[in-house]
C-alpha cells in the first residue's frame, strides 16, 4: 500500500514537471509501421493515448501489450490509441512493430519532430489527451503501479 | 466552377481558428449583455417585491410552474438565435480573414481530387512552387475515403506575384500490386491580376492500367 502511495506521489511529481499538462496537444500526422497513417486532430472528441516507444526499450513491449488490453476494454467508450516509435532506423522499428501484435496503429517518428514537441525524455512514456484535445496526464515509466494509475486516469477522462 | 470544400484544412489553420474564437468571445459577451434580462432568466429589476409566502403559494387558477413552458421555449429560441448569429459571424470573420491574408490579386489555391483510385493509393503529396517546398501533406485513411467519395481538398492557399510560375507536385503512395509508387507532375502557369486556382487530379488510366496525374489550371 505504501509502495503504491509512493508510486502515485512520484507520478504526480513527474506530472507537475511536464510542461504540456493543460496545454493543447500538438497536432501531428505520421506514417504507420502497422495500421493506417494517423493525424491527431482527426480524433478530437475521443480520449487519445499516445505511447512513445523504441525497439531497444525492453519495458515498452510489456507496456504496449498492457495498453492493447485497455484499448480492447475501452475502445467502445471513445478511446483512441497510438504508439509512436522514436527509432532512428525505420526498418528496425517496423520489425519491432510487426512483432508487437497490437490492435492500434504503431507510427514512425524517425525525424523525432513529434517526440520533440511532446518533450519525450524517458521511454516508455504515455501521454493522455482528453476529448477536447488537451494534455491531461503523463506517465514516464511502466510498472504495475503506474498501470493502475494509468487505468484510473483513463477512466476519469472517459467519464468526463 | 470548382467545388471548394473545407473538410480538411491544413494544420496551420488551428492557430487562426483560435484567434477567431478569441475575437468571437467578447462579441458573444456583448450580445448576451444586450439581451433583455427577462430573456436570460434574470428577475426583472424594479420596486416589486414578493414575499416568500406569496411566491410559495400560487393563487388559484394560475398555471403551475411546470406549465410555464412558453417562457422556456422563448428563451430556448433566443439562445438558438444567438448561436446562429455566432456561427454566421464566425463565417463572415473567416471570409474576411481570407480576403485580408490572401487578397484576390495575389491569391493562388491548389486543390486535390482523386477519381476512382483503383491503381493508386495516395499516401502523401509534396508541392513545390517555384522550386520552394510549400507543403508536404500526409493522408490518413479517413481523408482518402473522403477524397474517394468525391471530396475536393484545398491543399494549399498562398500568395504569388503576377508573372510566370512553376508548380511541381510529387505524389507518393502504393501503385498496382501494392508496390511503392512515386510520380511527379508539373505545370508552368501565368499568374494574372485575379485569383489563380489549380487542381491536382489523380485519375485511373484504364487502358494502361496505370494511374494518371494531371495539374489543371482553372481559368
Amino acid at each position: 500500500m505504501a509502495v503504491m502511495a509512493l508510486g502515485c506521489s512520484l507520478a504526480v511529481q513527474a506530472q507537475s514537471r511536464y510542461a504540456l499538462i493543460g496545454q493543447s496537444a500538438p497536432d501531428f500526422a505520421l506514417h504507420a509501421a502497422v495500421g493506417g497513417n494517423a493525424r491527431l486532430s482527426e480524433h478530437r472528441g475521443e480520449v487519445v493515448v499516445l505511447s512513445f516507444w523504441s525497439s531497444r526499450c525492453t519495458p515498452c513491449r510489456t507496456q504496449l501489450a498492457a495498453l492493447n488490453r485497455s484499448l480492447a476494454t475501452y475502445h467502445s467508450a471513445g478511446l483512441a490509441m497510438f504508439g509512436i516509435g522514436v527509432d532512428d532506423d525505420p526498418a528496425q522499428a517496423r520489425e519491432f512493430a510487426r512483432s508487437a501484435s497490437v490492435s492500434f496503429a504503431l507510427l514512425l517518428d524517425p525525424a523525432k519532430g513529434v517526440s520533440r514537441s511532446y518533450q519525450v525524455d524517458n521511454l516508455p512514456m504515455t501521454v493522455l489527451i482528453d476529448r477536447s484535445g488537451t494534455v491531461r496526464n503523463v506517465l514516464r515509466d511502466y510498472s504495475p503501479e503506474s498501470e493502475q494509475l494509468y487505468l484510473q486516469q483513463l477512466r476519469a477522462l472517459l467519464n468526463e | 466552377m470548382l467545388q471548394m470544400t473545407r473538410a480538411m484544412p491544413p494544420i496551420d489553420a488551428a492557430p487562426r481558428h483560435a484567434a477567431r474564437t478569441a475575437l468571437l468571445a467578447p462579441l458573444l459577451a456583448g450580445l448576451l449583455a444586450a439581451l433583455p434580462p427577462a430573456a436570460l432568466g434574470a428577475p426583472p429589476a424594479g420596486p416589486e417585491v414578493t414575499t416568500p409566502a406569496a411566491s410559495a403559494a400560487p393563487p388559484a387558477g394560475e398555471p403551475p410552474a411546470a406549465e410555464s413552458s412558453p417562457d422556456t421555449r422563448g428563451l430556448d429560441q433566443e439562445i438558438q438565435g444567438l448561436k446562429k448569429d455566432v456561427v454566421d459571424l464566425n463565417k463572415d470573420l473567416f471570409i474576411l480573414e481570407e480576403e485580408l491574408l490572401f487578397p484576390a490579386n495575389t491569391q493562388v489555391a491548389v486543390f486535390l481530387s482523386v477519381d476512382v483510385g483503383q491503381f493508386f493509393a495516395l499516401d502523401s503529396v509534396q508541392l513545390k512552387l517555384d522550386r520552394k517546398e510549400v507543403i508536404n501533406y500526409l493522408y490518413t485513411p479517413r481523408e482518402l475515403d473522403a477524397l474517394l467519395k468525391g471530396g475536393v481538398q484545398r491543399l494549399y492557399l498562398g500568395n504569388l506575384k503576377v508573372g510566370a510560375h512553376e508548380l511541381v507536385a510529387f505524389f507518393s503512395g502504393k501503385g498496382p500490386n501494392e508496390r511503392a509508387y512515386k510520380r511527379g507532375a508539373s505545370l508552368r502557369f501565368e499568374k494574372g491580376v485575379g485569383a489563380k486556382y489549380l487542381e491536382l487530379k489523380i485519375d485511373d488510366r484504364q487502358r494502361k492500367l496505370q494511374p494518371e496525374f494531371e495539374i489543371k489550371d482553372w481559368e
